[in-house]
């Protein structure tokens, strides 16, 4: 049986911020395997990013309870919940958010940083992600001079970097070409397999909904379909 | 050790912005070291011109004598006043003198002074007084009774150089009783308003006028080696007479303590608008590099850069500026003081005002080393209180708040 590594139950969230309360997320019950390759998907507004960001663990639900690799998030202090973070999630983001004045090897190896890990191991596994996503020529490179796609290919061996126990990714083809889309895709997909990461994508993307092995989709903060696919 | 890396590249993002506030903060010790070293150079030479022509750095009086000024209150056992000075170490030159409060007149007018006795080789020594001689001879021993008046006294009396003057003054036997003198020099010390009311004479012929001892003194002013040895000094004398009245030059004058510490009262003010100044500026400036990253900041704390680490970073940020700015300031700062300290600075078009206050028309500025390490540290002092606010405000992003940002 394959390990649970995300596991919600009766997920609510509402913004009280605007006139009308905003129910976000509305009772989702969820569990993701480890090694599944995700797509959650859904039109906007439909609680995609919510749900992202309160497994990943930026954000709380207002009800419900967030387990990821059996640790309940809700149990966790701001600073333990950083250092969970820091060390069980990878996040690639849509607009890549690299750090603009550190190169593509300094990105990838910043969050070992964090992790306090020691220099050989780092400087191994910075060049040994970068050369998995096919930029080990642009390890000097600062992000300015990488074009979207490798920018986001730097993105996800940071994310990968920390060893964590799964990648959530927002929306990471959105603000790349096709070509770039179906590169990322097939270094995703190849990490999946060759090293069983858990891959979970919000997107509205067909091209990344048709390489994914599971396609979960929201709408009005509620599951309304959860296909798997075999491939 | 990456965080002051990435505040070092940090901040050459905008290298613009950057370089204002280094320029900023570079001009800003640069002014501050140079009004600093100017006022303080002229505090020196103010302090310098009142030893040097009025109070040397220590005097012995009778203590009645201080207060009174009457002509019975001489120095008791001067000869072994005498024996110690001359044989101390420490003393670099000492003069005696008499002094006698009257009238000085020609036929063309009076003036109250205080007609001082002087033995004229040690008061050369001790004072500038044969430097300053504008016109005629430093007391002149071919003629009789000759006397020295400052410029400014000549001019209220009329003077000249071999004018007669008469000087009007009450004996030691309380005799009121008027004596010639002729002048022989005219001084000018740079201060017009001490100089005003005094004249110098011989001792040995103002004691025998006034029907003193011929060996009678009213003040002994000694000039010692190290100034910083002054207090040391006087109160190792004061001991050995308690019957005398020892002083050193602050307490005769206390106006020269009283302008040291308005000046430093002055640069105490200007240094602190300056880093006031300083402060709102480097809040401005790192204000905006934190709203303009926002999203990066939500981004490293997503990824599991705790806040302390952010504040960390934004602290390094403003310190790494202030710390690019400052060796600057301080260099411009030390080079200037240093050309005009050598050159001096000329304000002789304000030279008659200047003279008023007993100061000199050119001003070498000059600055204590140690001031470097001060506003070293208050630079960077304020580049922290400074940076407090934006950094408090980037630790208090949310994440996911944050990385929505645009």
């Amino acid at each position: 049986m394959k390990k649970v590594v995300i596991k919600t139950k009766g997920l609510h969230k509402t913004y009280e911020t605007t006139a009308v309360p905003v129910h976000a997320l509305q009772g989702v019950d969820l569990e993701i395997g480890e090694g599944e390759f995700t797509a959650i998907v859904g039109p906007s507004g439909s609680g995609k990013s919510t749900l992202l960001n309160i497994v990943g663990g930026l954000d709380h639900p207002s009800e419900g309870n967030v387990w990821v690799d059996d640790v309940e998030l809700s149990k966790l202090n701001n600073n333990e919940l950083i250092d969970f973070r820091k060390n069980k999630i990878g996040f690639v983001f849509q607009s890549f958010n690299l750090i603009p004045v550190l190169t593509a090897f300094e990105n990838v190896e910043f969050v070992m940083l964090l992790q306090k890990r020691n220099k050989e191991e780092r400087r191994k596994r910075a060049m040994d992600l970068l050369r998995a996503v096919g930029l080990e020529d642009k390890a000097n490179t600062r992000p300015g001079q990488l074009s979207g796609g490798q920018q986001q290919r730097v993105a996800v061996a940071r994310a990968l970097a920390p060893k964590p126990a799964f990648v959530l990714a927002d929306e990471p083809t959105a603000n790349l070409d096709s070509h770039s889309t179906g590169t990322l895709l097939d270094i995703m997909a190849r990490l999946n397999e060759e090293e069983r990461m858990t891959f979970v994508f919000s997107t509205h993307d067909q091209r990344v909904i048709d390489r994914a092995r599971r396609v979960i989709t929201l709408d009005d903060g509620m599951i309304i379909s959860d296909e798997k696919r075999d491939k | 050790m990456i965080l002051p890396v990435i505040a070092w590249r940090n901040i050459w993002r905008n290298p613009t912005r950057s370089a204002v506030l280094i320029g900023a903060i570079t001009v800003g010790i640069w002014s501050l070291i140079f009004i600093t070293g100017f006022m303080q150079g002229i505090t020196v030479s103010y302090i310098r011109q009142a030893i040097e022509t009025r109070t040397s750095h220590i005097q012995v009086h009778d203590p009645e004598f201080k207060d009174d000024m009457e002509i019975k209150y001489m120095i008791e056992d001067q000869g072994r006043w005498e024996r110690l000075l001359s044989s101390d170490d420490q003393v670099k030159a000492y003069s005696l003198r008499t002094k006698i409060s009257g009238m000085l007149s020609t036929s063309r007018g009076s003036y109250g002074v205080v007609l001082e006795g002087v033995d004229p080789g040690p008061e050369a020594l001790t004072t500038k007084l044969s430097e300053q001689v504008v016109e005629g001879i430093y007391m002149d021993t071919s003629q009789y009774n000759p006397i020295m008046v400052s410029s400014e006294l000549a001019k209220k009396l009329k003077a000249k150089i071999q004018s007669k003057v008469v000087f009007q003054f009450q004996q030691l036997d309380g005799e009121i009783s008027a004596a010639a003198f002729r002048v022989s020099g005219i001084y000018d010390s740079g201060n017009a308003k001490a100089d005003q009311g005094k004249a110098y004479a011989y001792r040995e012929d103002i004691n025998k006028l006034a029907g003193l001892p011929q060996d009678a003194t009213h003040e002994i002013a000694i000039l010692l080696q190290d100034i910083s040895m002054i207090d040391t000094i006087r109160d190792q004398w004061q001991a050995q007479f308690p019957d005398l009245l020892v002083e050193s030059y602050a307490q005769i004058s206390p106006d020269l303590k009283l302008f040291e510490s308005q000046i430093q009262i002055s640069m105490l003010t200007m240094t602190i608008i300056f880093m006031l100044a300083l402060i709102f500026g480097i809040i401005n400036t790192m204000l905006m590099a934190v709203l303009e990253r926002v999203k990066e900041l939500g981004m490293l704390m997503a990824i599991g850069m705790n806040r302390w680490r952010v504040f960390v970073m934004i602290m390094l940020e403003t310190i790494t500026l202030a710390l690019v700015a400052a060796p600057l300031g301080l260099l411009l700062g030390w080079r200037t003081i240093e050309w005009l300290g050598r050159t001096g600075v000329d304000l002789s078009i304000y030279a008659e005002g200047m003279k008023q206050f007993g100061m000199a028309a050119m001003v070498y500025p000059e600055i204590d080393a140690v001031y470097y390490v001060q506003i070293l540290s208050a630079v960077c002092t304020t580049a922290v209180i400074g940076a407090i606010y934006p950094a408090w405000k980037a630790i208090h992003l949310k994440p996911v708040e944050a990385l929505r940002k645009l």
